[in-house]
């Protein structure tokens, strides 16, 4: 497993230089101009000319693209055009708030969703079932701004129970986390339902029947930890999409998180910027997928790393 | 959509029209709410970019910057220039240099003392660093505005400019003083994003890029300053957010308030929302290039300009579009800017713009496309307009695209435009009658060197702009800047739209807050009443 994991940590540095040069390429080709937005809509010409200048903006494209490459490889990702502030410290104070926000949701929703899809592919067809299924069905359709803006209106304006946005206080959390979580809760739910349905028509669970254990442990031991195989592929992506920060969320609560900064970051075309985040985000889902792959032996110890 | 967009017309026909500078207390008349504490919040919109006050920014920089530092002069919510840290100043005759005397004893948020060797250092700062914002006031090495700036003595200063501008002193409002010691740092911009080094009667106590600044009362401050204890500027992106926010208490102002989400405000007993003439002005280019498909050039005739403006009912506008918070337009800019020269409005007359039409040839239309910003207000302005064209057979396409693309769409050269129409608004920073008009309607400023999309030369109207900003007798500069108007006025090189209103919102406890035309707000003398 170690060879595999050095192998599969080397392989990142390709398919990251790959995504360096789609990122820089696909950040150019967008219509706009950052040293105009810097400069303001009443600059003149010759103001717009130095901004320009003075940034580099001017340089052939290639060039460009080397000599950010040339600060990426000695730990400098380069100075935000926009607020002018070291694009790595941007990112980082970010993503604490991002991961804030990951942890809030993912603490409870993917046990929550196993949860009910388990107990609903147990119970097929019966109330629990049904209930199951149209709370996952709720979380899957309920458009996360709109029920931001319905928790908002009835525990902050209505109930005046929990502050509006912000994160200053514990209480913050609660509502940013319930709207984080919704959708893993319910893709999860519907996963684990038909992955343990799936597993409970396999022969070895009807051995175990048929050799009388107990129906808990056909469930849990030979059933449940089979079907994790798939639930655990989807929680690795759930995961991965939520690092990359969560717009509505952020936007809804006022969080300072990635997504939003994303966003402003494209509004303003500030390359620095732009391209750090989607690197950033690039390597969390390559790690994401790595860890996934490492867990996938230890649910299963019949898959082997080659 | 036409059917809809009729029915909105007949709605807005009951109301009238609404002008900015209100107030509205949202019933129960003398609430008697209080603040539970003396820290005031505003929520803001989007966050301050840098508090580097030279680096420069958007109107929320301004915003959160002007609460920490100050500059020689200042407008007050008239636009009108009052003393700040310049107790008084004159003006040579040539109209070369300013004196200006300064307020004795002032000191920055890190002790240093305020002096004309301070106003020296600011200069001296934008010299060394064409990429500050500052450039924009003392100008570039190869295109300066300032000649120098002269030590009198402690406290007297003069700056003497390479040629006369009558634009300088309202510029001057932005060249906000920072202490020398900090501008000489090595670090001084890392420093100045992190600390305040003002003058400003609040000093930088914390700030989450992103998420908040806060300040605390200067109590060394020079003059009467804020009743509260502190001032913390929140940003809340999205506007149901920060309408609940002021709502639960957690804000004490809002800014802005969209004006589909005034009604909202209905029923809180706490709250008024203000309002105030802005200075963004609103229109639409009329690129005289555009050639139909026939050779012909309907921009290109007066006539059809003309036609265009009459077919607007910019009334209608104002009510349908925004509610009733918008100003009919009287000139090629808002009121709230100097010199501004009221003229009859172009009032909506159909059958006028009818005949206008066929006399110019062009009874059964055409086709045009229009550049317009993807917002939802933008585009609700630009359906509007496409609606009220098609009762002269103009038959218009809207083109939405991201702002910041529309920026280099509309940057194109005259030769490789293609921009037909732009449906767009323009304001002037520095509150002055040149900025309102040079960048859109001077000659010199078509695309790239500034947003003149209709290619409209005149050259009265050049000559005009060029030789006021030389002048400095007001009388003059007056009489000059009213001739420019009447002549862009009468030759409509746009579709003239109208002017827009500042909404904001507030709790009845919170007073003392001064609202400045370009959107900016001042909580110099705000006070809280406070349990």
């Amino acid at each position: 497993m170690g060879r595999y994991f050095v192998k599969r940590i080397l392989e990142t540095i390709p398919l990251m230089l790959i995504i360096s040069i789609f990122v820089f390429m696909f950040i150019h080709l967008l219509p706009g101009d950052p040293a105009k937005q810097l400069a303001g809509v009443e600059a003149t010409y010759e103001e717009v000319e130095a901004i320009r200048e003075e940034f580099g903006l001017n340089k052939p494209l290639l060039v460009q693209y080397f000599d950010y490459m040339k600060g990426l490889l000695t730990g400098h990702m380069g100075r935000s055009l926009k607020s002018n502030l070291d694009v790595g410290q941007l990112i980082w104070d970010r993503f604490q708030f991002t991961i804030k926000l990951v942890f809030a949701g993912v603490l409870w929703a993917p046990a929550l969703g196993i949860f009910i899809g388990v107990m609903c592919a147990i119970k097929r067809g019966k109330p629990f079932d049904i209930v199951g299924m149209l709370i996952a069905i709720t979380g899957l359709s309920a458009p996360g701004f709109w029920v931001g803006l319905m928790l908002v209106q009835i525990l902050a304006v209505s109930l005046g129970w929990l502050p509006s946005g912000g994160l200053e206080s514990w209480k913050g959390i609660i509502m940013p986390s319930i709207v984080m979580g919704q959708g893993i809760m319910a893709v999860l739910a519907r996963y684990s339902r038909s992955s343990m349905l799936e597993t409970l028509r396999e022969d070895y669970v009807r051995t175990a029947r048929a050799k009388g254990q107990k129906e808990s442990i056909v469930m849990f031991r030979h059933a449940f930890k089979n079907s994790l195989i798939q639930i655990v592929t989807i929680l690795g992506l759930q995961i991965g999409g939520l690092l990359s920060g969560s717009v509505i969320t952020e936007t809804i609560f006022s969080i300072p998180g990635m997504g939003r900064l994303l966003v402003d970051s494209i509004a303003f075309r500030d390359y620095p910027a732009i391209q750090g985040l989607l690197m950033i985000f690039a390597l969390q889902y390559v790690l994401i997928n790595l860890v996934v792959d490492l867990l996938y032996g230890v649910i299963n110890p019949k898959i082997r790393y080659d | 959509m036409k059917k809809f967009l009729s029915l909105l017309l007949a709605g807005a026909l009951a109301l009238s029209l609404v002008a900015c500078g209100g107030e509205k207390q949202q019933t129960n008349q003398g609430s008697t709410g209080k603040s539970p504490d003396n820290d005031l919040v505003v929520a803001l919109q989007a966050d301050a970019t840098n508090l580097d006050p030279h680096v420069g920014g958007n109107g929320n920089t301004n915003q959160v910057v002007n609460e920490m530092y100050e500059a020689l002069v200042a407008f007050d919510e008239n636009t009108k220039i009052i003393p700040a840290l310049a107790k008084s100043y004159t003006v040579s005759e040539d109209g070369m240099s300013y004196t200006f005397v300064l307020e004795e004893g002032v000191k920055f948020h890190d002790g240093e003392p305020f002096n004309a060797e301070a106003v020296k250092a600011v200069y001296e700062r934008g010299k060394a660093n064409p990429s500050l914002s500052l450039s924009r006031q003392i100008g570039t090495k190869e295109k300066p505005n300032w000649e120098d700036v002269i030590v009198d003595s402690e406290y007297q200063v003069t700056i003497k400019l390479v040629k006369p501008n009558n634009t300088f002193i309202n510029k001057l409002t932005q060249v906000r003083m920072v202490s020398p010691k900090a501008m000489a740092r090595e670090d001084a911009e890392d420093y100045l994003a992190k600390n305040s080094a003002g003058t400003g009667p609040y000093v930088l106590s914390e700030r989450v890029d992103g998420a908040y600044t806060k300040m605390v009362r200067n109590e060394n401050y020079w003059r009467e300053g804020p009743k509260v204890d502190s001032l913390k500027f929140v940003v809340v992106p999205e506007d149901a957010s920060r309408i609940a926010m002021l709502k639960t208490g957690e804000a004490d102002f809002i800014t802005p308030v969209p004006v589909t989400d005034v009604k909202q405000f209905d029923g809180s007993s706490d709250v008024k929302v203000v309002d105030s003439v802005a200075t963004i002005f609103r229109y639409c280019t009329l690129n005289q290039d555009y050639t139909l498909a026939d050779g012909r050039k309907p921009f290109a005739d007066k006539r059809v300009r003309q036609a265009m403006n009459y077919a607007f009912d910019s009334e209608a506008f104002a009510n349908v579009v925004f509610f009733g918070y918008g100003v009919e337009p009287t000139s090629v800019y808002s009121e709230a800017l100097s010199y501004h020269h009221a003229m009859t409005p172009y009032k909506k007359d159909l059958e006028k713009a009818k005949s206008l039409m066929k006399e110019a040839g062009f009874e059964s239309g055409f086709p045009v496309e229009i550049v317009v910003d993807n917002t939802t207000i933008e585009q609700r302005g630009a359906e509007f307009l496409k609606q009220q064209l098609s009762e002269i057979n103009i038959d218009v396409k809207l083109m939405p695209n991201e702002s910041t693309a529309n920026a280099e769409i509309t940057s194109a050269p005259r030769e490789e435009t293609k921009v037909q129409m732009w449906y767009v608004n323009w304001s002037s920073g520095s509150y002055d009658a040149d900025g309102a008009m040079r960048s859109i309607l001077h000659s010199e400023k078509f695309p790239p060197a500034g947003y003149n999309t209709s290619f409209w030369k005149n050259e009265e109207f050049d000559k005009l702009l060029d030789d006021a900003l030389l002048m400095s007798d007001t009388t003059e500069i007056e009489k000059a800047y009213a001739r420019a108007q009447e002549i862009a006025w009468e030759e409509c090189p746009w579709i003239f739209l109208g002017s827009d209103c500042n909404v904001y919102a507030q709790k009845t406890y919170l007073d003392g807050v001064v609202k400045f035309p370009g959107g900016t707000v001042g909580f110099r003398t705000a006070s809280l009443d406070h349990e």
